[in-house]
């Protein structure tokens, strides 16, 4: 017997690409909600993003790009028009029958379209509408353009990340892209939920670079309260809570702590290392007895924590000395059977082959694309107990569901459909159409 | 207007892996009793401290992240302790909590027992690695996660800035930011639910799936081509290494400039030309060979390396950015926390907000929401609670209990 799920017979007529948006709608899928997600080849640039994800063997095309699979399943796709006459009727038509829509376009794309917030409303008065642009549809800003990166660096987060005198090394991914995409959907979510309760819809205007500034705060009110500069002197402290030799403040990763560093594990490959933490004296000891109680760790100094802050270069230059002919996982359960906090660093690889956890957890499982074949998903870091969250289809083909959608939904008569793609309302008259596509018109 | 959240009652039993959770649900309107040990929660030792002066009422870490919630001291493992919780639990329509698995219903305090009592009740368990597995009973941390869940992997230097540098976790403790966000979606889906089903459920949140999630197409690379992403300066991770994005400008900061992924383009050429002249760093971008894609294919290095970068070199980081953006590039500063201050933008979308602390006649300027819900705000409401603030006006005007009893309570280190 299949459990019911959260969002079962919930509509969200989904604009989004790229990114941010996407990774909204695919767990809302996840979570039960029908995604219809309209696309047009014309400016789609969605579906190879990510850098080549395509296996080696395949074609790069709309249909086989490995991120888009991962970052779109649980969704249906239609290819629509939505500045043709006919296109522009059929989405309203969408619009009317849909709780939610989402986008993350420009500030003011939408609303050229005739889509803005009171159109919405005039074709569904409860309409939950959520909006995903880098500065939001208001302010003087509301025109800039970012991707996740600039959005990272403009929000402070970039800073907050590095050596202290080195460049800032920020995130190595679009983490507001990832970010924002979550608070696209806990948007959606927080909209529906007062609707149900209040019968009100309303616009939720997301700025996903505002969004990161509210993961600052700490460091927001060390200025704002306490007036501290930002730019210091051992700022930022690395891998470290605080930079040796340098005044001992918070820097807002949490409680100080040393040693708390990343250290070099047999055999030294680019991946090889792992983290060790001390947040007490007490797991410090525990770590000396787990070295075998050494000399140069049961000097008087390193038994309280602000010794260690000081001489953190030499202790952490030994327990490197001490990582480095260990594996990294073995190292992680011994420190952690003697209640020491030690993880690997984990690469993608050692994410989806390796770690035991992720295994347990089901975080791979695989789903079957037709042009792909069985591919793992990420799943849900959630387990609800009553209405689980369950990838229930691969990333769709482009236009897929085109007759579903528009014949099954809409109810349009077959001919209708057929001349669509004759008239380029479906698809693009000069451009090859898929076999699915063809078939879908028989 | 209120919140979205206003009609929900949360309980939040939650240390930092759980607190800005509570915040979101805060700030958006539910009245979340943060409920502590008798001696305040452990996050309430964790700085800055107002003036450097650590003291359980004066962490602005604890002041950020416990917004608009009220508090109460509870202790859990005393006989009236837990029966005060489970009246307050039969109010309530969430319990958020961060204890090791299995802790709470070895107090006979956990779903089942809960849940029971209160068939609407959502119970929400957001801990390391989730309520079962290999890892459950490992100790964590904000740079744990960062490690396991592949944060690091991709986040570092290109040999040229470091050699040999580590790999490197992010600051601001967005392991815990990660786990929240993905818990306060899962339990707006089970409220969602509830809305038409009628009963609450268990939920069950791990943060190391959450931040195993958040790479982008790190894992996409790995499974679709069986690729390891390397770690670059400033810019995305990669299988093979790309292009610098980050450059350094005239007042010490840095600027992020993108030019890649066929950007650069004969119009992309001339608006830098027109830009840069004026203040005399065109070079010879003004050339007419440069109306030719393939020149600019053919010097792209020099256009962007010597040119380009000259021109931020000799610029202001702030200049750059804003100028970039006014011709469409989407390029941005590197500001730190403390430049946000003066941004038009965030004050002309109100972010930020005056937060009054009566017990020390202050204000205090804090970071506002990250969206404008246009139908129900999502704003912070108040400070966050002094220890066992809110006892009197929870235990005793809401549930009922006498000044004597609560007195008694009191002495007796029940709250």
């Amino acid at each position: 017997m299949s459990l019911p799920r959260a969002l079962q017979g919930t509509r969200v007529l989904d604009f989004t690409w790229v990114r941010a948006g996407p990774w909204a709608t695919r767990w809302l899928g996840a979570l039960g909600a029908e995604v219809i997600k309209v696309e047009w080849p014309e400016n789609e640039r969605g579906r190879q993003s990510g850098g080549n994800t395509t296996p080696r063997g395949h074609e790069q095309h709309f249909n086989t790009g490995g991120n888009f699979n991962d970052t779109n399943c649980n969704k249906l796709s239609v290819t629509l028009n939505v500045r043709s006459p006919r296109g522009k009727d059929l989405i309203r038509r969408l619009v009317s029958v849909s709780e939610a829509v989402i986008e993350n376009f420009s500030s003011r794309v939408l609303r050229s379209w005739g889509l803005g917030y009171e159109e919405l409303c005039a074709l569904r008065p409860d309409i939950v509408y959520v909006s995903m642009s880098g500065f939001g549809h208001t302010g003087r800003h509301h025109h800039y353009k970012t991707f996740g990166p600039v959005a990272q660096a403009i929000s402070g987060l970039t800073f907050l990340s590095g050596l202290p005198g080195k460049p800032p090394a920020g995130w190595g991914w679009s983490y507001l892209d990832d970010t924002g995409g979550l608070y696209g959907a806990m948007g959606v979510l927080t909209g529906i939920y007062h609707r149900n309760v209040t019968g009100e819809g309303q616009h939720i205007d997301l700025s996903q670079m505002i969004a990161g500034i509210t993961l600052n705060g700490p460091a927001i009110l060390d200025h704002t309260v306490n007036g501290r500069p930002s730019r210091r002197e051992g700022f930022p402290p690395g891998n470290r809570t605080q930079w040796p030799g340098t005044p001992v403040l918070y820097n807002y990763r949490g409680p100080q702590a040393a040693p708390h560093n990343a250290y070099r594990t047999h055999p030294g490959g680019y991946n090889d290392w792992c983290v060790i933490a001390c947040f007490s004296n007490g797991e410090w000891r525990r770590l000396v007895q787990l070295m075998g109680a050494p000399a140069w760790a049961t000097v008087d100094e390193y038994a309280d924590l602000a010794g260690r802050l000081r001489q953190q270069a030499q202790i952490d230059r030994a327990i490197e000395a001490w990582t480095s002919t260990q594996d990294k996982y073995a190292l992680t359960r011994r420190c952690q059977k003697a209640g020491v906090r030690a993880m690997p660093v984990q690469s993608s690889e050692d994410r989806v082959e390796h770690d035991p956890q992720l295994r347990h957890r089901d975080m791979y499982l695989a789903l079957e694309h037709p042009e792909l074949g069985s591919k793992k998903l990420q799943n849900a870091p959630f387990k609800l107990s009553s209405t689980p969250a369950v990838n229930h289809r691969p990333g769709p083909l482009i236009g897929q569901h085109n007759r579903q959608v528009f014949e099954d939904i809409l109810g349009l008569p077959h001919e209708d459909l057929v001349s669509g793609y004759e008239d380029g309302t479906f698809w693009p008259v000069n451009r090859p159409r898929y076999p699915y596509m063809t078939e879908m018109l028989k | 207007m209120s919140g979205p959240l206003s009609n929900l009652r949360v309980l939040e039993l939650a240390d930092e892996k759980g607190q800005f959770c509570g915040k979101l649900m805060a700030d958006l309107g539910a009245d979340v009793i943060k409920v502590e040990p008798t001696g305040g929660e452990a996050t309430r030792s964790v700085g800055p401290f107002l003036d450097d002066t650590p003291d359980p009422n004066r962490s602005l870490s604890f002041w950020h992240y416990n917004t608009s919630k009220r508090g109460v001291t509870l202790d859990l493992e005393s006989d009236e302790g837990r029966g005060l919780f489970r009246r307050l639990a039969s109010t309530a329509d969430i319990v958020l909590e961060t204890f090791a698995p299995g802790y709470l219903a070895s107090l006979d305090l956990g779903h089942e027992t809960l849940g029971a009592a209160n068939r609407k009740l959502i119970m929400c368990s957001l801990t390391p690695f989730g309520q079962s597995g290999p890892w459950r009973d490992y100790q964590s941390s904000d740079l744990l996660h960062m490690a396991a869940g592949g944060q690091m992997a991709s986040s570092g230097y290109d040999d040229s800035d470091v050699p040999d540098a580590p790999p490197i976790a992010p600051g601001g403790g967005n392991a815990w930011h990660t786990g929240a966000h993905y818990a306060y979606m899962a339990i707006m889906a089970a409220l969602v639910h509830r809305t038409t089903a009628g009963e609450g459920q268990h939920i069950d949140v791990s943060i190391h799936d959450a931040c195993a999630l958040s790479t982008e197409s790190a894992v996409a690379s790995w499974i679709y081509r069986n690729e390891v992403v390397i770690r670059q300066t400033g810019r995305h991770h990669a299988a093979n290494p790309t292009p610098r994005t980050q450059y350094p400008t005239k007042d010490g900061k840095y600027v992020n400039a993108l030019t890649g992924g066929g950007r650069l383009d004969p119009a992309y050429v001339r608006t830098l030309a027109e830009w840069f002249d004026p203040h005399g760093l065109a070079g010879d971008l003004k050339d007419e060979r440069y109306r030719d894609p393939e020149v600019i294919a053919d010097n792209a290095q020099h256009i962007v390396e010597e040119v380009l970068a000259n021109f931020i070199a000799n610029r202001n980081a702030d200049d750059v950015y804003h100028e970039a953006q006014e011709r469409g590039f989407p390029w941005g500063a590197v500001r730190a926390p403390d430049e946000l201050l003066s941004d038009g933008h965030l004050e002309d979308r109100e972010f930020w907000t005056e937060v009054e602390h009566p017990e020390l006649g202050r204000t205090y300027t804090y970071p506002g929401s990250g969206a404008i819900f246009n139908g129900s705000p999502w704003r912070i409401y108040r400070r966050a609670p002094l220890i066992g603030e809110h006892n009197e006006e929870i235990f005793g005007e809401e549930l009922g209990l006498s000044p004597e009893k609560l007195a008694r309570l009191s002495d007796g280190g029940v709250i």
